[in-house]
């Protein structure tokens, strides 16, 4: 939907004399130093999906806010391209384009929300919600009914005729979300829009967040200080240092093998029992942990080494045929519907009663939780049911304390 | 001892008496067939409507004005102000000299707030309009009066001229100052929404410098009445005229009522118009 090819910001009075320094990898702050330029964004390439989240995440003053105001063009790019693959005139290339197509582009396919809420002072929440559409030329009648959904969408229904100076910050940067979200655009750049919440209300609209997205699949790039929060809701996450983008990757790709130095102090306090998943925690099967106990009927038998009475029975294609304990069938159920079941919760003491199956997508946070449901090994299984590998303690120790499965 | 300066001379008078003479002979057919009469007929006009008004309802209307702009104290004192001026025997005076300073306002407005947006739009503009407002301001105000009679004669036509170039600069430098000081943040949000340059400016910029234009505005208006005054040396009539008159025949009691009468009317209107401009739109930010 878009791509940044190169996309580079020098702010001063003369950013061609740093290009190329830039070619020469010098850092920012040589860059300074020599020209006394500063490097806003340093060649910034990604691609972003239609539909979908696309975070960036770095410290303070690492070029988001730059980078993201390239993309509609607040800010010129001194260098690169950005394509856009508009729905009805094909792939166009945004740096490219004069004012008219400019402001066409931004009126119908691409909206903002500011980091500093950037409210007009005289205007209502209500009509600063409606701005976008007043601009679009929809009618007064039928802009306010949309604005007072969308505000009552993010829980502000009754502020409508109040000024946003009688708003506290966090109201107001949800007025903002409203504003960004109120003109259909299919693009969404969002610029920290939940920095000034509180943690609760920061959660809730994460979640709000994704539950839109869920039903309207704009695509959006989202921009936040705070890896969490990137994780949570970014399908992917660019991770930004001096303006330069130094790794992209899904939330767990990034968790699980942080590429730079900088990547893994961030990370390193990152929460990952909802990002990463069974798949990459999980002991393969072909690992010398396991041990082979014999076959019977063409179903082929192993266990761990360390747990010789919990035996897991195999077709001949890999799936899953059946668990035993102590020589006994246990009964075999799927993870994902015993967690919503909270009468299967066994006493304590019964929970070796039931075994689990999950998918290598479920996530830690999940698998955690159905301990409390059975204690036996999970068996992780693929798109088409064959047994990849078992999760028990270590594994779940190891992926929570060092975001990978087994320690090598 | 000789004159240090005597071996050259100058001859600037001789130059600007030709050229003043030059423009009056050139543009004096132009300025009274096409400047005096609108001038005229706004005049007229709104003294007609102002005259027509009976003073208690007039009183009256100041009071819920004063009111409504300001606070009850400025209504309250309103209501004194004019009562006095009426009880000094100047209400019609009063009434010319309103009239007077409502129709040269409503030109330095006509005229001033498009010169301040374009200023505001334009450096290379404001690089030219910059000498000019200079050049308007400091010019002490009986300079005006001169070409001001040869162009239009005498009555309260040049009067009101003079006026109008005398009291429209702080209408141009306060438009475009208030919308140049407008916070970037703001047009950046109406930019990110593709708005044109049009919808910006009525959208965003003149709203949020609504607060400074009216400030300018006041000015405008105290520039205007202390002008309107002297141009009572040149015809014009009213409070003003009073004061001269007065001085003329040394009746220095006139000479007081009708400068007790100027003071009074310059409080009200300073009063209203300052309480207007905290009304004004966009003010809400300014805290
Ligand atoms: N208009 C400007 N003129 C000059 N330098 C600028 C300008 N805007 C940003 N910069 C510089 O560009 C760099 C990136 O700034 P930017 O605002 O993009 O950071 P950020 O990642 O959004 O930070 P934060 O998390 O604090 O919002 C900084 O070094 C900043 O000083
Ligand atoms: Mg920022």
């Amino acid at each position: 939907m878009i791509r940044a090819e190169n996309v580079t910001k020098i702010f001063g009075s003369d950013p061609e004399s740093a290009i190329p320094l830039l070619e020469e990898n010098k850092t920012k702050e040589e860059i300074r130093e020599l020209t006394g330029q500063t490097v806003g964004v340093n060649k910034a390439s990604f691609d972003i999906q239609q539909g979908e989240v696309f975070a960036i995440m770095g410290l303070s003053g690492c070029g988001k806010s730059t980078l993201i105001r390239c993309i509609n063009r607040i800010i010129d790019p001194t260098a690169g391209h950005i394509f856009f693959k508009h729905p009805d005139r094909g792939e166009v290339d945004i740096t490219q384009l004069d004012e008219e197509a400019l402001r066409t582009l931004r009126k119908q396919n691409m909206s903002m929300v500011f980091q500093h809420f950037a409210l007009l002072p005289h205007r209502t929440v209500l009509s600063n919600v409606g701005y976008g559409m007043e601009i679009q030329g929809r009618g007064r009648r039928k802009r306010q009914e949309a604005a007072q959904r969308v505000l009552d969408m993010v829980g502000l229904g009754p502020w409508g005729r109040s000024y946003p100076s009688e708003l506290s910050g966090g109201m107001q940067q949800r007025v903002g979300l409203a504003r960004g979200l109120a003109t259909d655009a299919e693009v969404l750049l969002m610029d920290e829009p939940f920095s000034a919440l509180d943690p609760l209300i920061k959660v809730d609209m994460q979640q709000e967040l994704t539950r839109i997205q869920r039903e309207l699949h704009r695509t959006i790039l989202f921009i936040t200080h705070d890896l969490d929060e990137a994780m949570r809701i970014g399908d992917h996450i660019a991770i930004m240092e001096d303006g330069k983008i130094v790794q992209i990757g899904s939330p767990e790709q990034i968790l699980v093998n942080p590429r730079t130095e900088y990547v893994a102090k961030f990370v390193e306090h990152a929460d990952p029992t909802g990002v990463i998943t069974a798949g990459t925690i999980a002991l393969p099967l072909d690992s010398d942990k396991f041990v082979s106990a014999g076959e019977r009927d063409g179903i082929s038998y192993l266990h761990r080494q360390d747990l010789p009475h919990v035996r897991y029975g195999m077709d001949r294609e890999g799936r899953l045929h059946d668990v035993q304990m102590d020589e006994q069938d246990v009964p075999v159920r799927r993870l994902e519907e015993v967690l919503e079941d909270e009468s299967a919760r066994p006493a304590s003491s019964e929970r070796t009663g039931l075994a689990l199956t999950c998918g290598e997508d479920a996530v830690l946070r999940d698998i955690l939780r159905s301990r409390l449901y059975s204690t036996l090994p999970v068996a992780v299984t693929n798109g088409d049911g064959r047994v990849r590998g078992l999760i028990d303690d270590p594994e779940l120790i190891n992926g929570i304390l060092e975001k990978r499965g087994e320690i090598p | 001892m000789t004159d240090p300066f005597g071996f050259i001379d100058l001859p600037v008078r001789q130059v600007i008496t030709d050229i003043v003479n030059w423009i009056v002979a050139t543009f004096r057919d132009f300025s009274r067939t096409y400047i005096s009469p609108p001038v005229r007929g706004v005049m007229n006009g709104v003294q007609w409507g102002l005259s027509s008004v009976p003073p208690g309802a007039f009183i009256l209307a100041t009071f819920v004005l004063g009111w409504w702009a300001a606070s009850w104290r400025v209504g309250v004192f309103s209501v004194i102000a004019f009562a006095l001026i009426g009880f000094m025997g100047v209400w019609d005076q009063m009434i010319i000299t309103l009239s007077l300073v409502v129709t040269a306002v409503f030109f330095c407005v006509l005229i001033g707030l498009p010169l301040g947006i374009l200023s505001s739009r334009s450096d290379r503009f404001y690089g030219f309009m910059r000498p000019v407002l200079d050049i308007m301001q400091t010019t002490p105000p009986f300079v005006y009066l001169v070409p001001a009679v040869m162009l239009f004669s005498i009555g309260n036509v040049p009067g009101l001229i003079a006026t109008i170039v005398f009291a429209m600069p702080p209408v141009i430098r306060l438009t475009n100052l208030g919308i140049r000081h407008v916070n970037p943040e703001f047009i950046e949000a109406a930019v990110a929404f593709g708005s044109t340059k049009r919808q910006i400016l009525w959208k965003v910029q003149f709203p949020l410098a609504m607060p400074t234009i009216m400030a300018g505005l006041n000015q405008t208006i105290m520039l205007a009445l202390s002008m309107v005054v002297i141009a009572a040396i040149i015809g014009a009539g009213g409070l003003g005229l009073e004061v001269y008159a007065g001085l003329e025949r040394l009746n220095i009691g006139q000479a007081f009522v009708g400068g007790i009468g100027i003071v009074l009317l310059a409080m009200v209107l300073d009063r209203i118009t300052q309480g207007l401009g905290e009304k004004a739109p966009g003010v809400r930010d300014r805290d």
